[in-house]
């Protein structure tokens, strides 16, 4: 375990380094992306000045990644304040949407999954999977401006964009962020759900089932206590690979529902080459895929005792 | 006209400069429209009563439009609206620190405008409003411009305003040695330490050349010169500091921010209506456009035609219009074949079908641009320089002339934004028929623009390419350094003696038909050496839900909510 944890933050501190130095390559300078083309060269250059950005490459990473190990994440540059306040409620934000979206798919899944297992081959079965796939076929924006359009604008029952106002309760906070959260469901549920099923028939097919059955165990019993905790396991493995997507990759929703999440802010600091800002997200990100795929080792573990107590099988 | 109406009219022109006095000569005579007539005024300073007065006294009748200009206000604008409430305005994300020293973006400006004030305010009809500057004057030669400071006009922090904040403003926002993004506005106009206070109440500017439009450079236009206090000393998203009829309630960076009304706010005539009011960020048009149709907003700032086409037919929203002087320059490098002939780039000019453009483009909502950065929407601009048409067989006929009659291969290098991809594309199709084949490079803005020096930028260095210009209440910028000998801004490498001589001829001049005879030969020489095509000004496209109005917007995309409110 503490082997694992020490390799993934050696991934990490790689990870940092390669993302500064594509960064590097990105065109324009700094002073030049914030001011614009039609900005005086002699203002560029004071800002450049002032954001300390005309520094050796070797400075400015050694000077960010000592900040960043004692908790001082730097400064953005586009912003011109700490990239925590902006990162910080970004990161909450991305996280609601995640939880949100979470909470409903994977119960969702695991569900569909089971019911076609259970009926396999037939109409239950088709419903699913073939369901499931078309709608992961669609691309997430596809999904949002059709449910904005469906939901928002033509029923008036939800808002269009994601962004609740402050104060609002969590009823009105999820009331907000449902329909993102549905996009999402939409994508993730036919993943989820074929893992689930997959799982599920081999669980089926296996001789402890059968022996289950013969024992004379009710259906629910076999399926609660034999069948559902194999089915899970490779559903986790899924879910966790998942995570690192629910809170990087949701730009295209983050843009649609105007939702200032991780998405976004990545987006604008590669475009205005923020780096304090880029690091930052990109490694807050690896540290959250990294914690999720250790959850996901030791749910595993715990699911599976063949892996707990390290016999052969 | 009575002996007594003439004998103020004879004192007001006594007490006028020659260039005023010429400026009623013009109108009296009929050459001016009253608009016309009243906004040149305004420029050279003269008070909106004595040009009123003016106007009437010495009107012959003609009240026509005149050379365009703003239109705008469709019957619910101009209605009223109920006092108090909460007006929510979605506008474009600020692309970073809302700073007024560093803005340089529709979204950062718009904020500046919620708190902040200027000298003076440029309209939607290019006419400038006295703001926190009561009155204003030049000197002989337009080499000084004298203002007085508006008295009894406090800071959202109790501070009086003085002309030292003035001062203070125009020294941080010269001075380069600050990231300052006004600092290419004020070159060549401006330098650091030429603005002085004469007495409390009186600002001096020494221009560093004559400079007959410099109110403009002083106005909303320039939008980074809100005034601050003298001991502004940065972080003004903190604060929002300003004078305006709003003060800054809450300010969420990347969402937005609340503004209360100023009960100390100076203008008893602008009263701020609403008690609160909510600026909303939007990242990308789409999600604006949205939130207008929903309701989630009460207005936009701007949409574009191909980003909002459903707003324009939506029964719930209502579009303003504003003619704007916002254009394309599809520059040709005069120093590079095949361009080095001005046959060949005439030709090219001729073989585009601008009717088409602007219908397709913009479903008609442009005006057609011949070439040269003088919109119809500016009054010194000469509406009688014929307007170049689409002609095949005359371009073909200057392409074999030059010895390029099988045509040539040419790159047209652009970037991802607006209307530009099609508008390459589309002048891609037109120049086939001559044998022209045209490869496209669509880049994104940080690829096509680069460094933005000669060298390191596609933009300055391809030998075809479409580049944005943004709305400006005056030419001066457009004319300076996208087409000067060195300007910074000369994609075109365009070196013309004659050009230079010209625009330096124009900027000094403030005299109505002056202006006007130069401005003319300038759009002559431009359309003959045709260093680039300028296809069209497009309209600036406002969207306000019915039962709403009193929303004021500018082309520069300034939106103001004092009078703003559900209609009644």
């Amino acid at each position: 375990m503490a082997r694992r944890v020490a390799l993934g933050l050696v991934t990490l501190l790689i990870l940092s380094v390669i993302v500064f130095l594509i960064a590097q390559v990105l065109p324009g300078d700094v002073g030049r992306r914030i001011l614009g083309p039609f900005a005086d060269q002699r203002a560029v250059d004071a800002l450049n000045e002032q954001l300390g950005t005309n520094r050796s490459l070797v400075a400015q990473y050694w000077d960010w990644i000592t900040g960043f190990l004692t908790g001082d994440l730097g400064d953005s540059l586009a912003f011109r304040r700490p990239v925590s306040e902006v990162l910080g409620p970004a990161l909450v934000r991305s996280a609601k949407l995640a939880v949100l979206a979470f909470f409903i798919v994977v119960p969702l899944g695991i569900l569909g999954g089971v019911v076609a297992a259970r009926g396999e081959g037939r109409m239950r079965d088709r419903l699913v999977s073939v369901g499931g796939l078309s709608a992961t076929a669609v691309p997430e924006f596809v999904w949002a401006v059709t449910l904005i359009l469906i939901f928002s604008l033509t029923l008036g029952l939800l808002p269009s964009t994601a962004q609740f106002p402050d104060g609002s309760g969590p009823l009105t906070q999820i009331e907000y962020l449902l329909l993102p959260a549905l996009c999402l469901v939409f994508v993730l549920f036919g993943y989820i759900a074929r893992m689930a099923r997959a799982g599920t028939i081999e669980a089926l097919d296996a001789d402890y089932t059968r022996t289950a059955v013969l024992k004379g165990l009710p259906d629910r019993v076999v399926l609660r206590k034999h069948v559902l905790r194999n089915a899970l396991l490779p559903t986790i493995a899924v879910v966790a690979t998942q995570t690192g997507y629910l809170f990087g990759g949701l730009v295209a929703i983050e843009v649609i529902f105007n939702y200032q999440g991780i998405g976004q802010a990545m987006f604008r600091a590669v475009s205005q080459k923020d780096f304090p800002m880029l690091q930052s997200t990109v490694l807050v990100i690896g540290l959250i895929y990294l914690v999720a795929t250790l959850v996901a080792d030791i749910l595993y573990s715990v699911l599976n005792p063949r892996v707990r107590l390290g016999s052969a099988e | 006209m009575n002996r007594d109406t003439q004998r103020r009219v004879d004192a007001i022109r006594a007490r006028s400069t020659e260039a005023e006095n010429h400026l009623i000569d013009a109108y009296s005579g009929g050459g001016v429209s009253r608009r016309e007539f009243v906004r040149r005024g305004t420029v050279l300073g003269m008070s909106l009563t004595s040009l009123g007065f003016l106007a009437s006294a010495c009107g012959s009748g003609d009240t026509s439009g005149g050379n365009g200009g703003g239109t705008a206000t469709t019957a619910e604008q101009t209605a009223k609206v109920q006092p108090g409430g909460t007006f929510k305005a979605g506008i474009n994300i600020p692309a970073g620190a809302v700073d007024p020293v560093t803005v340089a973006d529709d979204g950062g400006l718009a904020m500046l405008g919620q708190t902040g004030e200027y000298l003076t305010w440029s309209d939607s009809k290019l006419t400038l409003q006295p703001r926190l500057a009561e009155s204003w004057e030049p000197n002989q030669d337009n080499t000084a411009w004298t203002f007085k400071v508006r008295q009894g006009v406090k800071f959202h922090n109790g501070k009086d305003l003085t002309a030292d904040d003035v001062v203070a403003t125009f020294d941080r926002l010269a001075d380069p040695d600050n990231a300052s993004a006004a600092l290419s506005a004020f070159r060549g106009v401006l330098s650091k330490g030429n603005i002085r206070a004469v007495d409390p109440q009186t600002v001096e500017f020494q221009l560093d050349a004559p400079n007959g439009n410099f109110p403009y450079l002083v106005s909303s236009d320039n939008y980074n010169t809100i005034v601050l206090p003298q001991n502004y000393d940065g972080d003004w998203e903190k604060t929002f500091i300003g004078t305006g009829p709003f003060k800054l309630e809450r300010f969420n960076q990347g969402q937005g921010a609340t503004f209360v009304k100023n009960p100390d706010y100076w203008d008893a005539q602008r009263k701020p209506n609403p008690d609160r009011t909510e600026i909303r960020f939007y990242e990308k048009e789409q999600a604006r456009v949205l939130a207008l149709q929903s309701g989630e907003v009460d207005a936009i700032a701007q949409f574009s035609v191909s980003g909002g086409k459903a707003l324009l037919t939506d029964p719930n929203v209502q579009t303003i219009a504003l003619k704007a002087s916002t254009h394309r320059q599809v520059h040709m490098r005069t120093d590079r074949e095949p361009f080095t002939d001005k046959r060949v780039r005439q030709a090219m000019a001729l073989l585009v079908d601008r009717r088409a453009l602007v219908d397709g483009l913009f479903e008609g909502r442009a005006q057609l641009g011949n070439d040269s950065p003088f919109s119809p929407v500016y009054k010194y601009t000469d509406t009688t320089v014929p307007q170049r048409q689409q002609d095949v067989e005359r371009a073909r006929a200057l392409l074999a002339d030059a010895g390029m009659a099988d045509g040539f291969e040419v790159t047209i290098d652009t970037y991802d934004a607006f209307e530009m991809p099609s508008l390459a594309q589309l002048i891609q199709n037109d120049v086939k028929p001559a044998g022209i084949r045209v490869k496209l490079n669509i880049g994104t803005s940080s690829t096509y623009y680069g460094d933005a020096v000669f060298g390191k930028s596609r933009w300055l260095d391809s030998v075809m390419g479409i580049t944005d210009y943004g709305h400006r209440g005056v030419v001066n910028v457009f004319l300076g350094a996208p087409l000067v000998s060195d300007g910074t801004w000369n994609a075109a490498h365009f070196r013309n003696k004659r050009y230079d001589r010209l625009v330096r001829q124009f900027t000094a001049q403030s005299d109505i038909d002056q202006q006007k005879a130069t401005a003319r030969r300038i759009q002559e020489l431009l359309l003959d050496e045709t260093p680039m095509m300028i296809p069209y000004f497009y309209d600036f496209l406002t969207g306000v839900r019915k039962g709403f109005g009193g929303v004021e917007t500018t082309a520069m995309a300034h939106i103001q909510l004092t009078g703003a409110g559900q209609t009644v």
